[in-house]
């Protein structure tokens, strides 16, 4: 047998998708074909990626092998032991402190949390440091302002990196750089809408 | 008024301080990211789009449109210096540019490059100037079962010209017009998959989407690669080109732009194609074609003529029907919606100053463009000496800001992080984004002109094959579709696209 493995993988995705694409179009009026409800084009769209799903699915048996990149067991732990972690925090987070109410405070920790729990995982540290970053960027903008939001963002961006990791002074030296920069060009030229220093409103 | 008249208000719109400042802008940042390896123009343009909302359409939609063919130059420097494409669509630039350059004439490979990109780019602006009208009056008089089947051609074609698996492909097209209907239906108004999010109302931000699967993705998938970019040891040399390299050059040079200008307007063609089309070419029917492989100059010439010149017609169809080509094309329709502009037919009528504005802003940025490339060509080189690890934060601190300085919201850049994770694992499943995006686009637009269609035809599903415009739009597709099942058209493509 030659199975692709990515393939598999590919037809499994987009059969879920579709399949739950179709399950939440339930709660849409279909109409008929000359007069569509809300839900006639969803069900089209989803029955058509549906029977693609299908389609690569099953020719995934027969043009592989093309196996997916091997996972170590800490891969698959630690993938799992984030979604749960990511999650309990994200469901605590309001109960914990009023700073997780507004702005998607509590979906933000949770990734958060997560994502700084998946980094463990060396096969997932690159992605988990990008999109913690992200994340902290978003936690801290509103009520940290820009600067400390950039700051503790490239911190954790440059923790990707190994050559970062072991030259502090020379992360020190990219995020004066880029504080700069960005002021310079969203604050002073463009003039976007924020806060730009902490507890400034 | 004519199409003289026509262009002359258009000088006179690019002329503008302000848009000559943003031409040079878009300019300069395209030759940028075209000379750096591991940034595309896509990605480039997603993270900018944000920046440019402050701006009037005519001008945001110049700049964007100077990163586009800004690229084109700039990615076959490094091509021709490192054998490095910086863009995919430099990627056959490597094959007789790098080896030109081994003989000591790279100076000769680089002038040639920008030359014949020039010639093309002027080639190609007359083009869109002279189709874009006669293309609208045809527009005009199509129905919406007509448009609903143009942008399923457009649709089918941007997956069958994708790399890697067609049906896979069409999945992520389907996928992203899914993702399109996310958001209030027109019509009724009903909250279609929103979960109660109000930010999800207006349905999935375009600039998130876009940015994560291609601005965030990439930056991860870069880092993952081990960084192989070498010091420049090849002397640039002397820019000028003997006699007999200009009388080789010339007609390739020709050849590329007729590929690159027909290519260019096909939906899902765009550079990439053409140069691969045109490099092609060349090798069948050069007449040095004994000498591919030692550093032909044609093979630089037609190439580099074509990439630029498909850089350009692919605004055809974007700005005459509204359909975009490409995934450069699909940010463009998100500049210009979010904007308040619908792209459509009705563009060059409704907003002359946007579309003779840019298509003479297309060849004012192509003079500009040769002066920043060939003078200047050190400079460039220079740029190359700044490492990834340098440029990844500042890549990530623009998506960030710029994500959420779309709508001042955070939402949207945890959108951002969730479309990352998406594109990442897209790309290990070998699913391919940019067909996903375009139909992100097209996916509203083809909900409403179906709606219309089946309105009007009483719920007759043979409306679409009884209307002569649809019919053959959709036997195009089928016989598209039917020829990547042929063994022989399929290693054909993918031996074009990889190269």
């Amino acid at each position: 047998m030659k199975i692709n493995a990515k393939d598999v993988a590919s037809g499994v995705l987009l059969i879920l998708i579709a399949a739950t694409g179709l399950w939440l179009n339930g709660d849409h009026s279909l109409g008929s074909a000359r007069r569509m409800g809300p839900g006639y084009m969803p069900m089209l769209v989803f029955w058509a990626q549906m029977a693609l799903g299908t389609i690569v699915l099953a020719l995934a048996f027969f043009n592989g092998p093309d196996p997916l990149e091997k996972w170590t067991g800490l891969d698959a732990s630690m993938l799992i032991i984030s979604v749960i972690v990511g999650t309990a925090v994200g469901l605590a987070a309001p109960y914990i402190s009023s700073f997780f109410e507004s702005s998607y405070g509590s979906l933000g920790i949770g990734m958060l949390a997560g994502f700084l729990v998946l980094a463990y995982a060396a096969g997932w540290r690159l992605l988990a440091f990008i999109c913690a970053a992200m994340c902290a960027f978003c936690l801290l903008l509103e009520k940290g302002g820009l600067m400390l939001a950039l700051a503790v963002t490239i911190g954790i961006a440059c923790l990707a990196e190994p050559e970062h990791r072991s030259r502090p002074l020379g992360v020190l030296g990219i995020t004066i750089f880029l504080l700069a920069m960005c002021w310079w060009i969203f604050i002073k030229q463009l003039d976007i809408r924020v806060a730009v220093w902490p507890l400034q409103y | 008024m004519d199409i003289l008249g026509n262009l002359a208000h258009g000088f006179s719109v690019a002329l503008s301080f302000n848009n000559l400042l943003f031409a040079l802008v878009g300019a300069l940042i395209g030759t940028a990211i075209g000379v750096l390896p591991g940034i595309g123009p896509v990605a480039t343009i997603s993270l900018l789009l944000p920046i440019t909302f402050g701006q009037p359409a005519t001008t945001a939609i110049i700049m964007l449109a100077g990163i586009y063919y800004g690229a084109q130059y700039g990615g076959s420097t490094t091509a021709i210096l490192l054998n490095l494409p910086g863009e995919i669509s430099s990627v056959v630039t490597t094959l007789e540019g790098y080896k030109m350059a081994r003989n000591g004439r790279a100076g000769a490979a680089l002038a040639t490059s920008a030359l014949s990109s020039f010639f093309a780019g002027t080639v190609a602006t007359i083009v869109v100037a002279g189709s874009g009208p006669l293309l609208t009056s045809v527009a005009l008089s199509f129905g919406p079962a007509d448009y609903f089947s143009l942008m399923l051609l457009g649709l089918i074609i941007s997956a069958v010209l994708a790399q890697g698996s067609v049906i896979k492909s069409i999945g992520m097209v389907v996928f992203g017009v899914a993702l399109g209907l996310v958001g209030t239906d027109v019509q009724t108004g009903q909250q279609r998959f929103t979960f109660g999010i109000p930010e999800l109302s207006d349905g999935i931000s375009f600039v998130a989407l876009a940015m994560g699967m291609f601005g965030i993705a990439e930056i991860i998938l870069n880092l993952e690669k081990p960084e192989a970019r070498s010091v420049l040891k090849t002397e640039v040399g002397s820019l000028w080109l003997t006699r007999e390299e200009f009388r080789r050059a010339t007609p390739s040079t020709l050849r590329g732009t007729l590929v690159g200008t027909v290519l260019g307007i096909l939906p899902g063609g765009g550079a990439a194609l053409s140069s691969f089309g045109s490099y092609m070419m060349e090798r069948k029917v050069s007449k040095n074609r004994h000498l591919f492989g030692s550093g032909a100059i044609e093979g630089v010439a037609g190439p580099e003529a074509a990439n630029n010149a498909a850089a350009q017609t692919s605004f055809i169809p974007l700005l005459t029907l509204g359909i975009p080509a490409n995934a450069v094309m699909a940010l463009m329709v998100g500049a210009l919606i979010i904007q308040g502009i619908q792209p459509g037919p009705r563009m060059v009528e409704a907003q002359p100053d946007l579309f003779w504005g840019l298509i003479a802003s297309m060849w004012i940025g192509n003079v500009m463009l040769l002066i920043i490339n060939l003078p200047m060509i050190g400079m460039w080189v220079k740029l190359l000496q700044v490492p990834y690890k340098f440029l990844y934060p500042a890549i990530l601190v623009f998506c960030c800001i710029g994500a959420y300085s779309v709508n001042n919201n955070v939402f949207d850049v945890y959108s951002t992080v969730i479309f990352a994770v998406f594109g990442y694992m897209c790309n290990k499943l070998k699913l391919e984004p940019a067909p996903m995006l375009i139909g992100f686009v097209l996916g509203p637009m083809m909900e409403e002109h179906l709606r219309r269609a089946m309105l009007l035809s009483r719920g007759d599903v043979m409306v679409f094959i009884e209307r002569p415009i649809s019919a053959s739009m959709l036997a195009i597709g089928a016989i598209a579709l039917a020829a990547m099942l042929l063994p022989n058209l399929r290693k054909g493509k993918e031996a074009a696209l990889s190269g």
